[in-house]
């Protein structure tokens, strides 16, 4: 279907949408930095606006049957167009009002999880830009840009996960989140100069449209599979995925961002965003299934035996990004997309109630928080259990739906065993969720609360008192609703996603639904076992086998894998050769060079005796010489 | 007499032999008069074409004349500086003025 | 010229006959300037020849010219090299004998340079104008210089200034530095 021009509203919207939280940025980073409240109103008014506009454009166009483009040529020449604009069609739209709507919860949240924090205002700008780039990205009509805005969130979120830089682990944990995330967006670049270079058409309409018809079956497989590799950064896919947990040394609001809407999200959004693309090549297809299976699996074990709480939410983001681009490579378009829609509602929930322990107890470890009495805040261990409830696909929740979605795209696949492998995860998943939930609502023994938190660059001040409780309270609620009406929202998004034409008939697995639905009462019944029963020893099975345990909790020696990679291949050898081809061939050659240099001059330097007449000689006997040649020949 | 190479190769030798001058002597104002002598082999020249190939006779006798304001200049400027190197390696010896050795 | 010497000395004797001298004057003079050491002879012998070239400038029809060249020459340029001689004292620095080599470099040269000079001369199919004007008076070339060749007299004339202003200062900034090196 052919894309049509945006008439003058949408073309407003969506600038609107684009362009504001930019203009907080610029406002509250360079103006407004000294007075804390106005940044934070100036943020918040430039992050409500965009998600109403988002509202409005999605109500709008909620039986839209053409994309809508606008586009400004960029660069031209040789063949290759790269253009600027922005595509509005279902998906963007969705993903525009998760990533709005997110932004602002999260900023409002922060209004009391980051009180009194002296960077309030710089961390306010830097959720700007976050949201910006994320906006941007999402909207991006063609690869270009959206690469740009892809490398953008990197920055942003570099610059949140290392916002309390001078806490050691953060600084550290925010380089690597941008080291590895570069890795792979290496690939993706190289992704896109091969499709300029043989399309040379970076739009996303364009790509999808005709890539598959003309690129040759290899190409396409290449093109994808390098373009995936920035997918693998970005949303922590295996193998690069050990920054995202350490990425948890930024405040908890950033990490609910980082989780649900924007980072990560952008990963499983780009395979999304090219989903007709990347049909062309099963081949490419299939390693996204691989690789999501193999993340799913492994971040689950990591997530067992975890016990800081952002550390078993992340382990679960990583593991649901790998279970969503299952779905997206097992062909379920509308199965990725809808996990990844609930999926930002019920993790930024779960992330927003920790950040609320973690400010009330100042500390990460769900135990003691368990200890120091966190059943006592109703409004977060309430919302907190209905997410984990969604979280791990317990029905009516919106959990349960995306999930089945995605269970049943793997049951369309000849081989049985994808459908098992993502049960099996569904089982873990509700093992370790319902762990944490029991942990916390019975607590072995009850300790009085600390005093005062003690966390560098903020505390849990108890002098705010009731206001702050609640403006953090408030988006949990509204996301909490969320949680709960997307499940019901389901069917409705799926024909908006499918451009309102009648679904396709995909058999209903009855039999899919129960097994599903008894692998997470197993999980949930084997958490009860161990950490919910009275008297159960709250330590696990994993404990009695401490060689599962260690693997487990190394995040099976990925980071050590990564050491050795760098001590041996990329400092042992690749250094060691450059080392050699530097100090041999650049700087011998730099060396021969000068060397040369010096000798010439001083050969030359013969000639110049200071004697003038030797200097006429020479001129006029060259003068004459090349008289007579010219004379003569 | 009366031809055009006569008068070409007189101008020829005189040019001649003051480049030998040039090459030859090392004392700065001999450089100076062969100098001199090889310009007026050259207004030789002019004349000589002035005279037996020139459409105009003026135009020549023009040219001989801005040869000799150049000389003129070109003596003043070198007696100068003969006299400023002479006053700090004092000689006018070409071969002792060698700062510029390499 | 006149009929009355014809009779027992031919006109074109005579003629051939200064021509011989203004010649032999030329190259005499050339030699003298070039060869001997000692800087005076090579004044006169300068000066010689600039009476030679100025005897060849009437054989080629400009009397006016030979003037000039003799008043510049002689008048001018001689006398300024005189004066740099007594100025830079040369006659009392004992110059060293000649290198052998460089004298027959300097020859080879030279010869080098004559020869094909004189390839050109000989070779070149010289052509004489089509049509040759007659006015040799001073009253034409003084047209000339203030019409056609206006901005060239002009800029030889700045250049002169500029080079007898530069002469001077080139002298004076070194004056300072006789003064410090004392009477010597």
């Amino acid at each position: 279907m052919d894309p049509v021009a945006p008439n003058g509203n949408e073309l407003l919207l969506a600038l609107l949408a684009m362009g504001l939280p930019l203009l907080s940025f610029f406002l509250v980073f360079f103006v407004t930095r000294p007075w804390v409240n106005l940044s934070c109103a100036v943020s918040l008014v430039c992050s409500g606006l965009p998600l109403s506009a988002a509202v409005w454009l999605l109500a709008g166009h909620w039986r839209m049957e053409a994309p809508i483009l606008w586009q400004l040529t960029w660069m031209e020449g040789g063949g290759a167009l790269v253009t600027f604009g922005f595509l509005l069609d279902p998906l963007s739209l969705l993903m525009l009002v998760i990533v709005t709507a997110v932004s602002f919860l999260v900023q409002v949240y922060s209004l009391g999880y980051m009180a009194g924090d002296p960077g309030k205002a710089k961390y306010y700008a830097f959720l700007s830009l976050f949201a910006w780039s994320m906006i941007s990205l999402v909207l991006a009509s063609g690869l270009m840009q959206l690469y740009i805005f892809w490398e953008l969130v990197g920055l942003s979120s570099y610059l949140l996960i290392g916002f309390w830089h001078h806490k050691f682990s953060a600084s550290q944990a925010g380089k690597k989140a941008f080291v590895m995330t570069r890795l792979g967006d290496l690939g993706f670049f190289l992704g896109i100069i091969v499709l300029l270079l043989n399309l040379g058409d970076l739009s996303i309409l364009g790509l999808n449209q005709q890539a598959a018809a003309r690129l040759t079956p290899g190409l396409l497989t290449a093109s994808a599979l390098l373009i995936f590799c920035g997918v693998v950064g970005k949303s922590a896919q295996f193998p690069l995925l050990t920054w995202l947990p350490d990425a948890m040394e930024g405040p908890t609001p950033v990490s609910a961002l980082l989780h649900s809407a924007t980072m990560v999200a952008a990963g499983v959004y780009l395979v999304s965003r090219l989903f007709p693309f990347y049909q062309g090549s099963p081949q490419a297809l299939g390693w996204v299934l691989v690789i999501g299976t193999v993340t799913m699996l492994l971040s689950s074990t990591m997530a067992m035996v975890a016990e800081d709480i952002k550390q078993v939410w992340a382990y679960s983001t990583v593991s649901q990004l790998g279970f969503m681009l299952m779905g997206l490579g097992a062909g379920g378009y509308f199965a990725g997309v809808y996990h990844l829609a609930t999926h930002a509602a019920f993790k930024a929930l779960l992330f927003l109630c920790s950040g609320v322990f973690i400010h009330q107890y100042a500390t990460n470890d769900f135990f003691a928080m368990a200890r120091a009495g966190a059943r006592g805040l109703k409004v977060p261990m309430l919302t907190l259990t209905l997410a984990g409830a969604a979280l791990s696909g317990v029905w009516p929740l919106a959990g349960f739906f995306s999930k089945e979605t995605v269970l049943a795209a793997l049951a369309e696949l000849p081989n049985p065993a994808w459908l098992w492998l993502g049960i099996l995860g569904a089982g873990l998943t509700a093992y370790y969720t319902f762990r944490l939930l029991f942990v916390m609502w019975r607590p072995r023994r009850l300790e009085p609360p600390p005093e005062h938190g003690e966390r560098a660059g903020h505390g849990a001040h108890e002098g705010h008192g009731a206001a702050v409780y609640w403006v953090m309270a408030a988006p949990l609620l509204v996301l909490a609703a969320l949680t709960v009406l997307l499940g019901a929202a389901g069917p409705a998004l799926q024909s908006f996603l499918a451009w309102g034409r009648p679904l396709p008939a995909g058999a209903h697995h009855t039999w899919l639904v129960w097994a599903s639905v008894l692998v997470v009462a197993t999980g949930a019944g084997l958490a009860w076992l161990e950490f919910g029963r009275a008297g159960a020893a709250q330590q696990g099975f994993l404990s009695r086998m401490p060689g599962l345990w260690n693997l487990f909790a190394n995040r099976w020696y990925l980071d050590w894998l990564y050491r050795w990679l760098l001590d041996h291949v990329v400092y042992g050898l690749f250094s060691r050769l450059f080392t050699l081809n530097d100090r041999r061939v650049v700087d011998g050659g730099i060396d021969g060079f000068c060397r040369a240099t010096l000798g010439a001059g001083w050969l030359f330097s013969l000639l110049q005796s200071g004697l003038l007449q030797y200097n006429l000689f020479t001129m006029v006997l060259v003068m004459a010489l090349v008289g007579l040649y010219f004379l003569l020949v | 007499m009366n031809s055009l190479h006569t008068y070409l190769f007189i101008a020829l030798v005189l040019f001649c032999i003051g480049l030998f001058g040039l090459l030859k002597r090392r004392s700065l104002i001999g450089m100076l008069i062969s100098v001199e002598l090889m310009l007026n082999g050259a207004g030789l020249n002019f004349m000589a074409f002035n005279r037996f190939l020139a459409p105009d006779p003026a135009v020549g006798q023009v040219a001989v004349l801005f040869i000799m304001g150049i000389a003129a200049a070109e003596a003043a400027i070198a007696l100068s500086l003969i006299l400023a190197l002479f006053r700090k390696i004092r000689s006018v010896n070409v071969e002792q003025a060698r700062q510029l050795k390499g | 010229m006149t009929p009355v010497m014809g009779e027992y000395i031919r006109p074109e004797a005579v003629a051939w006959a200064a021509f011989i001298l203004v010649t032999a004057l030329t190259f005499v003079g050339a030699l003298i300037a070039v060869l001997p050491r000692n800087i005076i002879y090579n004044v006169f012998g300068l000066a010689t020849c600039i009476l030679g070239v100025a005897g060849l400038f009437i054989f080629l029809g400009s009397e006016f010219l030979a003037m000039m060249e003799i008043l510049i020459y002689i008048g001018a340029i001689s006398i300024a090299i005189v004066f740099a001689i007594m100025l830079s004292q040369p006659m009392h620095v004992q110059i060293p004998p000649a290198w052998r080599p460089k004298l027959y470099l300097s020859f080879a040269v030279s010869a080098v340079v004559f020869v094909a000079f004189s390839i050109i001369v000989l070779r070149t199919p010289w052509e004489v104008a089509l049509e040759r004007g007659q006015d040799w008076t001073v009253r034409r070339l003084g047209e000339l210089f203030l019409t056609r060749y206006e901005l060239l007299f002009e800029l030889i004339s700045l250049a002169l200034l500029v080079a007898i202003i530069g002469a001077i200062i080139t002298a004076a900034a070194l004056g300072g530095g006789r003064k410090s090196e004392g009477g010597s």
